[in-house]
This record gives structure tokens, C-alpha cells and sequence, in this order.
């Protein structure tokens, strides 16, 4: 089940999306979500989607994979619809059963949001399948880096996240390991009410936070072994180059989001 | 041939207030260029200590390490011996800090400063070397054992140092992933002539080294040719060590009086010698 967690989890096939320079995508990951509270109209959201659709088809990415991503967010989307199902008074009443009002409008409107949020994790996890982990943290550090004027060490922040993502699978795969251990020993993790259950989680991250230190030493042992000294002095082998494509990229979001705001004159809004 | 490390009279302690234990005592080796030397001892022998004193790690409390020459406490030398003496430590998932292989093989040359058209070409130089070329943009956690110990041999490869250090690389890897890496490692030595110095407490692999050192008690102890060190296996036996099973075999047929010659170290040799005897 610990497995199942796909943030961060390149997924590697060779597409035009995957070529785009990862200073362009994280910014256009930005001014996506940020888009995505424009559209006040069913066909600026229609064309929300279709700019995500299309960016996926171009990406590559199997259907699978964005089923994976929504997974784990399904029980807030539905939290977030039923309060904005039965909190709606406007609109011609469809339903009503003891404090329950269902409305056209609200219908409407919910499944507005619904849309709305799928988009943004789907989006999001757009940048992730498609920009490996490094490739990210060499976005930001770059995007970052009018920070060291103020005193900010933008390469160690970024060494920091590389490190941390490199050992999210590794730790994890321990976490599962020492479950099964602290299991076959007779411990109880899946039964008795939270105060119990997190109680029980102890004899599991201790080991965790033991292995991890030492781990971080050894770590730092081949670190020092290959030669790293900071930020100073360093070279990096990929160097990030704006091409043709990432001009293309830019200017459609641009004009779409140009468009979505135009939407919002022309047609009848929804929110 | 020109020497390679030369450790002069080295002490070293952890020492604290409370415990002036010395780790090593007074130990002398010398490794030659382009030579493959096995270093064995058990746990607390000083071994792992002794490999970090090569590349600076650790720096001797008394006596010196030269690494071709330069002197491992001179920090001015400190970039120059690691560049020179690469170390692959004992487990590979602590080792590579990077989510794609290639990436991660470039994190040495990087700290190097190399320009970024060198460090691609080292960096498939180094992959190609350990047979892991096509797993390039693979990431570190989907590999096996053996690989990713391939993987960190090849980022200290990109480096481009002229000796090896392994500190008992296979320690944690299945015997596929042992196989692997020895295998690697052997062609490293005798392709490119690469110094090797291998940490192991397998003794099958220390027989494939041309020179077997073993120390016990912060010094050495036996210093020569496989053959020449595992012939006497109840001294090994002495400072808690075995032999690799045919040298074993053929060590208990001589005691029961049968006739077989005392330096055999491979299944090969072991069955041509008891082939011989039964004719």
C-alpha cells in the first residue's frame, strides 16, 4: 500500500513534453493552476481539460497513470462535493431529504469544482511523470537563484531535495520491511482505536529514524569520497538551454489563458 | 612499477579521553601500481579503517599514507588523493545520491568542476566499463544489488582515479550480485590497469587477487600470493579466518593422509588434483 505513493515518480519515455526545458514546465505548472480558477464558464473549463489532454497525449503518459495520481486525493474531492452539493441553496430544489437540499445550480456547480480539482492534481502530476526529480531540483535551484542576494544557499536547499527524493523509495521499502518484522513478532497495527494504533507505530519508527541516521552517514562518507565541497566550483553535466519548442509551449498557454479570460464575457457562467 | 600507496609506519586511533585504544599500530604496506591486493581480517582488525587512511577520510595520528607521492594530511592534497584513490563503500543504496543513474554518475566530475561535454563523456566511459550503459536513465532504487554497486563503482570511475578502493562491496549483494561486481572489478585490473584494493571477508574472492594481505589486531600479520597464504590455513584458522572450500577439502584429505599438494585454491585446480591422485 506505501508503494502506491506516485509523487516524484518519473515516468520515462521519450516525448516532446519530456524535452521541455524543466524551468519552462514547473512555470507553466504554475500558471496552469492558477488558470484553473479562471474559467467561470463550461467551455473555458472544456478547454482547461482539453489543454491537459492534449498535453498528455503528447507526454506519452498511459491513462493508468493518471488514474494513479487521482487515487490518492479521491476521499477530499468527495468531501469537497458533498459540502458543495448540500450547501447550495440556489437554484431549483431537485432533492430534499431531512437537511439535505440538492439543486440544479449546486449539481452544476459541483461537478464544476470536481473537474477543477482533478485538473489541478492531474496537472501537477504532469510536471512529475515528466521531469525527473533532479531535473526538477535543477529547475528551482536555477529559478531560485536571484535568492543568493539575500543570503539564500540555493544549492544546498536544492541538494537537500535532491537527497530527500532519492531516499523517499528507500525508505519507504525499509518502513515496509520493518512493519513485516515488528508483524511476524506479534505486533498489532491494525486493530484498536487511533491512540492505539499510533502507539503501536513506535516500535516501527524508531528503527526507521536509527536506520536513517545512520544511513545519512554513510551517505555523507561516499559524498565526501566523490569530492563534493558545496556549491562553489561545481559544474553541472545537463546544462538547461531554452529551445524552439519551449517558446511553443509558452505561447500556447499564454493565448489560452488569454482565451479563458475572454470566455468569461461570452458565456454564461456557471460560478 | 611505481608505487601507488605507500603507508608509513601508520597509527590511528579514535581516540577519546576515555579510550586510547589503537585501531592500528605501526602498519607499513605498500601497494604497487596496476596490482590487485585483497586485504582480509575480521571484524575490528582495522581493515576499513586502513582503507579510509587511503583516500584521507581518516588522517594517521602518527606516521604518514602517500598516495603517489602526496602526503594525506596536507589538506592542499585532500581533493587530489580522493581523485586519485576512489572509494566504493559497502552498501550501494547509501551511496548513490542521485534518482537517475547517470546522474548520479556525473556527481563526481561535477564537484570536479569539469566542463559539462567532458563529464558526458566520462560519465558513458564509466557506465560502459561496469556493463551498465543501457540502464542510464534508470533509477538507483529499481535496480538489483549487483547493479547498483556497478552503478557506484561507475560514479567514482568518473572520476577518473588510478586505484580503486572497495570496502567489502559485496558484503550485502546475493551471490549473482557478488559475481557481478567481482567480475567487474577483475576486468577494471587487468583491462585498464587499474590498482585494485579489495576489503572482502570472502575468501573466494581475496583468492583472485594477486596479493592476499591479512591483519589482525591493528597490524598485519601474513602478507603474499594467495597460495602462499592460504597453504597455511591453521594459522588463518588462528586469527579467526578460513580458506575458500577446495583449499579447505584438499587441507583436510592431506591431514587424513592422502595425497594432494597444499596450495590449491580453485574448484578447478581442486578436482584436476584429486583426478590426478585417484589414477
Amino acid at each position: 500500500m506505501l508503494r502506491d505513493i506516485t509523487i516524484g515518480q518519473y515516468f520515462p519515455v521519450s516525448s516532446p513534453m519530456h524535452r521541455l526545458d524543466p524551468r519552462v514546465k514547473l512555470v507553466l505548472t504554475v500558471l496552469y493552476i492558477v488558470a484553473l480558477f479562471l474559467p467561470k464558464t463550461w467551455v473555458g473549463l472544456a478547454i482547461a481539460v482539453a489543454l491537459l489532454a492534449a498535453a498528455y497525449a503528447l507526454a506519452r503518459i498511459p491513462f493508468s497513470m493518471v488514474v494513479k495520481s487521482v487515487r490518492p486525493i479521491l476521499l477530499l474531492v468527495t468531501l469537497t462535493a458533498a459540502l458543495n452539493l448540500f450547501y447550495n441553496k440556489d437554484g431549483t430544489v431537485l432533492f430534499q431529504w431531512w437537511i439535505f437540499t440538492v439543486t440544479d445550480a449546486g449539481l452544476a456547480k459541483t461537478a464544476f469544482i470536481i473537474v477543477r480539482i482533478l485538473c489541478l492534481i492531474v496537472g501537477s502530476s504532469l510536471l512529475t511523470y515528466t521531469t525527473t526529480p533532479t531535473a526538477l531540483t535543477d529547475a528551482i535551484e536555477r529559478l531560485l537563484s536571484p535568492l543568493k542576494a539575500v543570503g539564500l544557499n540555493v544549492h544546498e536547499l536544492a541538494m537537500m531535495m535532491t537527497i530527500a527524493l532519492r531516499f523517499i523509495p528507500t525508505l519507504i521499502e525499509e518502513t515496509d520491511k520493518i512493519m513485516s518484522a515488528q508483524k511476524a513478532r506479534g505486533a498489532d497495527m491494525e486493530s484498536g482505536g487511533l491512540l492505539r494504533r499510533i502507539r503501536s507505530l513506535l516500535p516501527v519508527l524508531i528503527p526507521l529514524f536509527a536506520s536513517s541516521f545512520r544511513r545519512a552517514y554513510e551517505l555523507a562518507l561516499a559524498m565526501e569520497c566523490r569530492c563534493y565541497r558545496g556549491g562553489e566550483g561545481r559544474t553541472r553535466m545537463k546544462r538547461l538551454q531554452l529551445a524552439a519548442r519551449d517558446g511553443v509551449a509558452l505561447g500556447v498557454t499564454a493565448v489560452t489563458v488569454a482565451l479563458l479570460v475572454w470566455l468569461n464575457f461570452v458565456f454564461p457562467r456557471v460560478i | 612499477m611505481a608505487t601507488m600507496i605507500d603507508a608509513r609506519q601508520v597509527s590511528f586511533s579514535y581516540a577519546t579521553e576515555d579510550d586510547p585504544h589503537e585501531v592500528l599500530c605501526g602498519v607499513s604496506l605498500s601497494v604497487k601500481e596496476g596490482s590487485f591486493t585483497a586485504l582480509l581480517g575480521h571484524n575490528g582488525s582495522g581493515k576499513s579503517t586502513m582503507a579510509k587512511l587511503f583516500n584521507a577520510l581518516l588522517l594517521p595520528s602518527g606516521g604518514q599514507v602517500l598516495v603517489q607521492g602526496m602526503d594525506t594530511a596536507r589538506e592542499e592534497n585532500k581533493y587530489d588523493v580522493r581523485r586519485t584513490v576512489g572509494m566504493v563503500l559497502q552498501n550501494p543504496d547509501n551511496q548513490l545520491v542521485s534518482t537517475v543513474v547517470e546522474e548520479d554518475v556525473a556527481f563526481g566530475p561535477e564537484n570536479l568542476g569539469v566542463p559539462p561535454a567532458e563529464i558526458r563523456e566520462r560519465v558513458e566511459a564509466a557506465l560502459r566499463a561496469v556493463d551498465m550503459w543501457e540502464f542510464r536513465e534508470h533509477a538507483p532504487h529499481k535496480l538489483s544489488g549487483g547493479q547498483k554497486q556497478r552503478v557506484a563503482i561507475a560514479g567514482v570511475l568518473a572520476m577518473q582515479p588510478q586505484c580503486l578502493v572497495l570496502d567489502e562491496p559485496t558484503a550485502m549483494l546475493d551471490p549473482q550480485g557478488r559475481r557481478e561486481v567481482m567480475e567487474t572489478v577483475r576486468r577494471l585490473n587487468r583491462e585498464q590497469g587499474m590498482t585494485v584494493v579489495l576489503i572482502t571477508h570472502y575468501m573466494e574472492e581475496a583468492a583472485k587477487a594477486d596479493r592476499v594481505v591479512v591483519m589482525d589486531g591493528g597490524a598485519i600479520v601474513m602478507d603474499g600470493t594467495p597460495r602462499e597464504v592460504f597453504r597455511e590455513a591453521e594459522r588463518l584458522r588462528g586469527f579467526q579466518l578460513d580458506v575458500p572450500q577446495p583449499t579447505e577439502l584438499c587441507h583436510v584429505l592431506r591431514k587424513a593422509g592422502v595425497n594432494l599438494p597444499p596450495d590449491v585454491l580453485t574448484v578447478d585446480e581442486c578436482v584436476e588434483a584429486l583426478a590426478s591422485m585417484m589414477e
